[in-house]
Formats: structure tokens, C-alpha cells, sequence
């Protein structure tokens, strides 16, 4: 009975978005490329940022990032914790529906975190909620999360993919298939998917929130940049987001009838030192690679300045970010000081070092970023670079067993200081570089079970400290978000901003 | 007549039989292939994310740690019972992405084909036809350079010159965004669809949008088609019946038209159906350069998240439809050929 009443659902949503789309003044459907690409609709099957951004206007979470940066509560009215952060509790929205016509209450979040937890699929969301022992419901309007241990930053978990709530009716041990109707309480309707190739979202009528500034939006999915920007010189669309290369964008920023958009970004790149692996298991060799950095040169000369800088693992902007790196070796590339640390560790230079990059996965500009940093750590006979790439897959697979100098780079799971700090220098990093501090780790701790947030951002500012002593990881630009828009395009750079969100129902097309 | 005919059945059953070790092996080369390159979905997604332990468990869980014999027995006994699988990556029935993206490949191949043919064979002729003067001279070098030239360069080209420049095709996708939002399919093969569905207007938009990519991978395919044809012609012209017809006194245009050009192209169709293999090689790249939703678009990014479901599926079917073309034209060939025998 309930798969008939689906179906009876998925046809009648097709058939009225498609019908929809085809009477209507089609003007006002926003077309946006993008070379993200989507691995499932299902939030409890999706561990990427494509499949984050084809979620994010059909479903929502308890607490998210609707107007910004800054955590807000969305389908939840508040969350608070309850005597210490082990226990979180969350009064949800009244009035709220699905796109199916259900009412939304406390059941559904139950149903959400339980499945997320139970399907635990393999690519890897439910880590997210490691943390998590127990959701209970209080009423139909409250819910109460039990946690393993102490979490300060719970109610930014609520706010990732893993948090995105979906009806009871949804499977409880296996996903909603791609082809089968994705239910959410999002401002879009998603109409049809085809993969690879496009999504078709429809104004939700019944939204509790305001309404899209759009009549619909098409997510077109690209396999080269160079085919979507083509496809946007020739207005075959009217807004692409993630991703051009640096050259694509300088041409774009020329083109008559487009404009290119910069917010505050949120993805950061990193070279990842092998504490345990010589030579960057010698503290000495960190920190002289720390004080020749040349990001400055990185940052201009391969990013034409659509990078910035970046002095500690948290992006500038974000509340508790220090430039960690900058107050201890400068701003620029100190050689001399570079040269003389690694003559006071008995080392002869220049010192022979192997960068390890990989081509496609973090760009095609990758070859020119590690091109420029060999340039500038070889200046002055500091280092001897060999440098080494491979294709993603294989380099994912060996990088904390085979390289002690690698590329890595990061998007958050939340824009919090703390989700650019705890996964990378707990004991058990993924970066798998051995880092292991006990005064590290102690930090971590404190700052998990920080009650306040100005005591919270107080141990953060410690642990870049303490970073940029240990030189585990060097932390080297940060991205702007960047957007391009035919002109007739209205409202893109009121969603650029440190969250990373491309929120499609802000904008509108004249 | 009935020796013939048993000889040519002999022959047919032989010709299927070896079809089974042929595809036997094909299925074990994919197989290993893809266990011998380094790297494994789950890296590919997680890695540079997760700690490698919470990565280790997940590939235990999908079964990726069992011996690699057990997986190769799995992964026949799914084969044999024509269960592809369903991709890691995506979750998608490898039977529906050879449904879907396959008619893709299937529409574009079929009029890329259409494009060598008619492009191929009539430079060929008259290359043929008109030896050592400036046509043949053109034609020859316009094969070679067709030929030689990579279908991503000639479609990057196509895409400046006839979309960017003179803005008169569309540069990429299989339609409009507004048309393939709307479009109501039963085949997957858009200009089919549009028919059945009396859209003329999005006909035109399908049709445009397969011009540039049909004709990049046809004319690539005609660069074979030009050589193999101007030499079938040449040779024909030199044979004892055209003289014969010559010398009976039948006009010069009709010895041409009606007994060498037509006896100069029986041996192109044995080549049209070897070019298979090579149209759906190039298929991979013009889809690529394109963003045609196609059956080797699709699997170059199965490719590069080490997705060994998908990627054994989708080669498999590439190599099975080479197999059955190969079949066909050998009995195509048997047939018109009683020397042709095992």
C-alpha cells in the first residue's frame, strides 16, 4: 500500500512539474551548471559535496545555514544542551510539511538519525554521527539526542548532510533510490533526475518558509569545465558554480554579459607532513618548509588571487581562526631563517624532499600549484623537490603509508574552526601522518566539553598554536567561492559566503 | 549445394562456439584488470576524509577483503545469471545505466556512422574514380589528416568555430535544459522520443544538438572509410569486366556507377562492422568532450572512482557488442565467401 501511494506520488509530481514547465513562462527557471557530481539523492547515502548541493533545497535539517555562515535553527525552533553537551535537546517547528502532504514532527527526526545510523553505508555519513547513542522523542514537537561523550558542537552536526530529515515513511535499512521520489520539506520539489546529466527542481508550494525567487531551477552536471563555460558564454545556461580553473575564470571575468562572483570561501589546501617518515619525521625539516612556504606566489601567480593565503587550518573569517603560521614564520617565505634551522639540525642543504600531487582530483591547476612551490622551496638552494603525482585513486588509497609529503585539501562538513581542526590533528587523523600529541589530544578534548563558547574558541586558538610549533600539516590557501552569472542573473553573491552552500532558491533571474 | 550447406552450418556453429572462450576471457581480463590497478572505490570516495580504519571496515563489509578467487566466482556466477550488478558508487543498476546512457551511445554512434559513411564513401569515389587529378589528391589528404587528427582536438574545434563563433550549434548535452526537463522518453534515444511524442520543436533541439557530436566521431570514422574505398575503386576500374563493359560499348557513366562503384563497396561493409570497435572507442572521447551522457562518458567517471561494478559491466557489454558484430560480419562474410570455411 505504501509503495502504491509512492508511486502515486512520483507520478503526480513528475506529471505536474513537467506539466508545469511546459505551460508556464519559462523565463523564470534558473539554468546553473556545475561539474560536481552526484552520488546519491538520499541523504543517508551521500558523503560528497555534489550530492550535499543537489539535496540542499529539498531537504533541511533541525539547524543549518539558511541565511550565511552562522548556524541557525531551521526546521527546529531551538536546540540546547541539557545540564552538560552529552545531552542535546531540540523543540521542533510546528506547521511544517513534506513534499508527500505529511506533517513533519518529532517521529520523523527518530526515524532520520536511527536509519542514517542503520543503513550505515559506505560512503561513510554515518560517521558523522559517531557520537551519537540514542535519539528519543518528547512529545511530537521535542527530541532529545543522547550522546557517547560530551559534543559542544552537536547542534552543527545537526546541521550536515547526515542531519537532513526525511519522512518516516522512508525505508528504515535501505536508501530511497535515486529514481524513486526524494521527500524532503526544502523549498524545491525535485521533479526529475537524470544522472549525469541534469536535475529538475519545482517551487514547493506548500513550503513553510518563503518562497523561491525562482519558478524552478535545472542543475545541468558537466564533465569539463570547458564545456560549461562554453555553455555559459552561449547562454545555454545562466549560472555555473564549482568548477572553473584559474585561466577559464580570467577569460570569464573578460566575456561581455557575465560576471564573476567572490565570497568568502571555505576549502582550504594543505601539504600533509609524514611525522614518522624521514626526512619530515625531523621537526627541524617541518618547520624550514614552513618558513620557505611560498604561498604568496601560489596564491597570484596560479590562482590569479581567487586564493588567498592561509596561515592555519581554520579559514580566515571564521570565528577562533589565528594566523598561527604567520606570527611564528612570517608572512612571507623566510629562506634564510629556513636555511639556518635545518644547519642548526645538522642537516646539509639543499635538502632532497619528495612532494607528492595528484593531477585531477583537486583541480587541473594542481600541476602548476606544486610547480610554483617547488620553484619557491628550491630558491636559495633550501630544498631539492622531487616532485610525484598520481591519479586519485591510487593515491588515496597510499598516502599515509607511502608519501611524507602530500597535497590534501578540504571542504567542511560544517564551517565551525572545530571541523578544520579535530579530524586533522586528533591521534587517529585520516591524514594518517602519525601525528600523535598527548597535549594535542588533551585540547581536543577540553574543547569538545567547553561549555562556553569563548571558552570553546579559547582551546582553539591553543591547538594552532601548538600546530604551527609541531608542523604536522602546512596549511597553505584558502579558496574564495566564487560564481558566474549571466547579467539578467540576480542574488548569487547573497549566497557566497563561508558555509558553501549554493542556496539556488535566493536567486532569481530578470 | 547441400555440401555448402552443411559446410557453412559447421562453420557458424564452430564460429558461436569460440564466442564462449572469447567472452570467458574477456570477463576474466576485466576482472583482474581491475584488481590489479591500484586503488579501490572506497578509497576513492573516502580517502583524504576518513581515518583508514573506518575506510578499511567499509571494504571488509562490502566483501572487498575476501580472497580474490571468491570474488571472481561471485562475480561469474552474477554474470551467468546476467545480473551486472549495481554500481558502488551511485547505486545504480549497471542494467540501467546500459539502458539509459547506452541509448545515448547507441544514438550517436548510429549517426556518426551514418556521417563516415556517406562522407567516406563518396570522397572515396571520387578519389577513386578521378586517381592522380586534384580530387583524389584532396580526398586522399583530407583521410589522412580526418584520420590522424584526435576527435577530442576535431570536436573542441567543432565546438569553437560552429558554437562559440558562429553561435550556430549548440556545444554540449544531448538537448536543451528546458527540453530534456520536459521530454517524456520510452527509447532514451531523444529523436525517437521527440517523434513519438510529436514534440517538433524538440526535434530540432535534439537534432541540433547531435550534429556536432555525430559529425566530429563520423568524420574521424570516414578517414578509413575514404582510403579503403578509393583503393577498392581503383582496383575495380582495372578489372576484366569493366573493360569487357567498356568494350560492348555501355557508356562510360554507367560501367562506373552501376559495375565498379557497386562491386568496389561490397568489402567496405566487412570494414563498417569491424569500425564498430572504433566508433565506440571514439565514442568515449567525443562524449567526454561533449558532455553526452553517453555509455563511455559515464564510464570514464565510474573509471576514476575505481568503481569495479560498474566499469566490469559496462566493458563487458562494449566487448560484447564488438564480439556480436564480429560474429555477424564473419557470417556475412561466410555466406557471400564459400571459401571462408574452418
Amino acid at each position: 500500500m505504501a509503495s502504491v501511494a509512492l508511486l502515486v506520488v512520483v507520478v503526480a509530481g513528475a506529471s505536474v512539474g513537467q506539466s508545469a514547465l511546459r505551460s508556464s513562462d519559462q523565463s523564470g527557471v534558473l539554468i546553473a551548471g556545475t561539474t560536481d557530481t552526484v552520488t546519491n539523492l538520499d541523504p543517508a547515502g551521500a558523503y560528497d559535496y555534489g550530492s550535499f548541493i543537489a539535496a540542499v533545497g529539498v531537504y533541511q535539517q533541525l539547524m543549518g545555514f539558511p541565511n550565511g555562515a552562522k548556524l541557525q535553527p531551521v526546521l527546529a525552533t531551538k536546540c540546547f544542551a541539557v545540564r552538560s553537551n552529552k545531552t542535546w535537546r531540540c523543540n521542533l517547528r510546528r506547521g511544517v510539511t513534506f513534499h508527500d502532504g505529511s506533517a513533519f514532527d518529532s517521529a520523523d527526526v527518530k526515524h532520520t538519525f536511527d536509519r542514517v545510523i542503520k543503513i550505515n553505508d559506505p560512503s561513510g555519513i554515518s560517521s558523522l554521527l559517531g557520537n551519537l547513542k540514542s535519539t528519543k522523542t518528547n512529545g511530537k514537537y521535542a527530541v532529545t539526542f543522547n550522546l557517547k561523550s560530551a559534543q559542544s558542537t552537536w547542534p552543527l552536526i545537526l546541521g550536515t548532510s547526515a542531519g537532513f530529515i526525511v519522512p518516516s515513511t522512508y525505508p528504515a535499512g535501505k536508501l530511497q533510490a535515486n529514481d524513486q521520489a526524494q521527500i524532503g520539506t526544502g523549498p524545491y520539489e525535485l521533479t526529475k533526475y537524470t544522472p549525469g546529466q541534469q536535475a529538475v527542481y519545482e517551487p514547493f508550494d506548500d513550503y513553510w518558509g518563503a518562497q523561491a525567487k525562482n519558478d524552478g531551477v535545472i542543475a545541468r552536471y558537466y564533465a569539463k569545465s570547458s564545456t560549461m563555460k562554453l555553455a555559459l558564454e552561449r547562454g545555454e545556461i545562466d549560472m555555473a558554480f564549482q568548477t572553473f580553473t584559474p585561466t577559464e575564470l580570467a577569460s570569464l571575468r573578460k566575456a561581455k554579459g557575465l560576471k564573476v562572483y567572490a565570497g568568502n570561501g571555505a576549502v582550504i589546501r594543505y601539504l600533509v607532513l609524514n611525522v614518522e617518515r624521514a626526512p619530515t619525521n625531523n621537526i627541524a625539516v617541518r618547520q624550514a618548509l614552513a618558513y620557505a612556504f611560498p604561498r604568496q606566489a601560489v596564491a597570484t601567480r596560479v590562482y590569479r588571487g581567487d586564493v588567498v593565503p592561509l596561515y592555519s587550518m581554520p579559514p580566515a573569517g571564521l570565528p577562533g581562526h589565528i594566523d598561527a603560521f604567520a606570527s611564528r614564520y612570517g608572512r612571507t617565505p623566510n629562506l634564510a631563517k629556513a636555511k639556518a634551522t635545518l644547519r642548526a639540525a645538522g642537516l646539509s642543504t639543499p635538502l632532497p624532499i619528495e612532494l607528492w600531487w595528484t593531477p585531477t582530483h583537486y583541480g587541473d591547476a594542481s600541476a602548476d600549484e606544486y610547480a610554483e612551490i617547488k620553484r619557491g622551496l628550491e630558491k636559495n638552494g633550501v630544498f631539492k623537490v622531487t616532485l610525484k603525482s598520481t591519479e586519485w585513486a591510487q593515491y588515496s588509497d597510499a598516502l599515509g603509508r607511502q608519501y611524507n609529503a602530500f597535497q590534501l585539501g578540504w571542504f567542511p562538513d560544517y564551517p565551525d574552526v572545530e571541523n578544520y581542526v579535530v579530524p586533522f590533528y586528533r591521534s587517529d587523523t585520516f591524514a594518517a601522518n602519525g601525528y600523535n600529541s598527548k597535549k594535542m589530544d588533551n585540547l581536543i578534548k577540553a574543547s569538545l566539553a567547553a561549555k562556553t563558547e569563548a571558552k570553546r574558541l579559547a582551546i582553539y586558538r591553543q591547538i594552532q598554536r601548538l600546530a604551527a610549533a609541531d608542523v604536522p600539516i602546512i596549511p597553505y590557501w584558502q579558496q574564495k567561492m566564487l560564481a558566474a552569472g549571466r547579467s539578467n542573473v540576480r542574488g548569487i553573491p547573497t549566497t557566497l559566503d563561508a558555509s558553501f552552500i549554493m542556496r539556488y532558491w535566493k536567486i532569481s533571474k530578470s | 549445394m547441400a555440401a555448402k550447406g552443411t559446410s557453412l552450418r559447421q562453420y557458424a556453429l564452430t564460429r558461436l562456439a569460440l564466442v564462449i572462450p572469447m567472452v570467458f576471457i574477456l570477463l576474466t581480463l576485466v576482472f583482474l584488470l581491475m584488481r590489479v590497478a591500484p586503488g579501490d572505490p572506497i578509497s576513492s570516495a573516502l580517502g583524504g576524509r576518513v581515518p583508514k580504519e573506518e575506510v578499511d571496515k567499509i571494504k571488509a563489509d562490502l566483501g572487498f577483503d575476501r580472497p580474490i578467487y571468491v570474488q571472481y566466482g561471485d562475480y561469474l556466477a552474477d554474470i551467468a545469471r546476467g545480473d551486472f550488478g549495481t554500481a558502488i558508487t551511485d547505486r545504480r543498476e549497471v542494467r540501467d545505466i546500459i539502458k539509459e546512457n547506452g541509448a545515448a551511445t547507441l544514438e550517436l554512434t548510429f549517426f556518426a556512422m551514418i556521417v563516415a559513411i556517406v562522407v567516406g564513401v563518396t570522397f572515396g569515389l571520387l578519389a577513386g574514380r578521378f586517381r592522380d587529378t586534384w580530387i583524389d589528391g584532396s580526398g586522399r589528404m583530407f583521410g589522412i589528416i580526418i584520420y590522424a587528427t584526435p576527435v577530442f582536438f576535431l570536436g573542441l574545434m567543432a565546438q569553437l568555430f560552429f558554437g562559440s563563433y558562429l553561435g550556430w550549434l549548440p556545444t554540449s548535452d544531448r538537448a536543451s535544459p528546458i527540453v530534456d526537463a520536459t521530454l517524456d522518453t520510452h527509447t532514451n534515444i531523444y529523436t525517437i522520443d521527440t517523434l513519438i511524442n510529436r514534440d517538433w520543436d524538440a526535434f530540432v533541439d535534439v537534432s541540433k544538438h547531435l550534429i556536432l557530436p555525430a559529425v566530429t566521431l563520423g568524420l574521424v570514422t570516414a578517414g578509413v572509410y575514404i582510403r579503403l574505398v578509393r583503393v577498392n575503386v581503383i582496383r575495380t576500374m582495372k578489372d576484366d569486366y569493366i573493360e569487357a563493359a567498356r568494350a560492348r560499348g555501355i557508356d562510360e557513366r554507367s560501367v562506373v556507377y552501376n559495375h565498379a562503384f557497386r562491386n568496389a563497396l561490397v568489402p567496405v561493409i566487412t570494414v563498417v562492422g569491424l569500425t564498430i570497435a572504433l566508433l565506440l572507442s571514439g565514442a568515449v572521447l567525443t562524449e567526454t568532450t561533449f558532455n553526452w551522457p553517453g555509455i563511455g562518458h559515464t564510464l570514464i567517471l565510474y573509471l576514476q572512482n575505481r568503481d569495479y561494478t560498474a566499469v566490469q559491466g559496462i566493458i563487458v557489454v562494449f566487448a560484447l557488442v564488438v564480439v556480436l558484430a564480429s560474429l555477424i560480419i564473419d557470417f556475412v562474410n561466410a555466406y557471400i565467401d564459400p571459401r571462408i570455411r574452418y
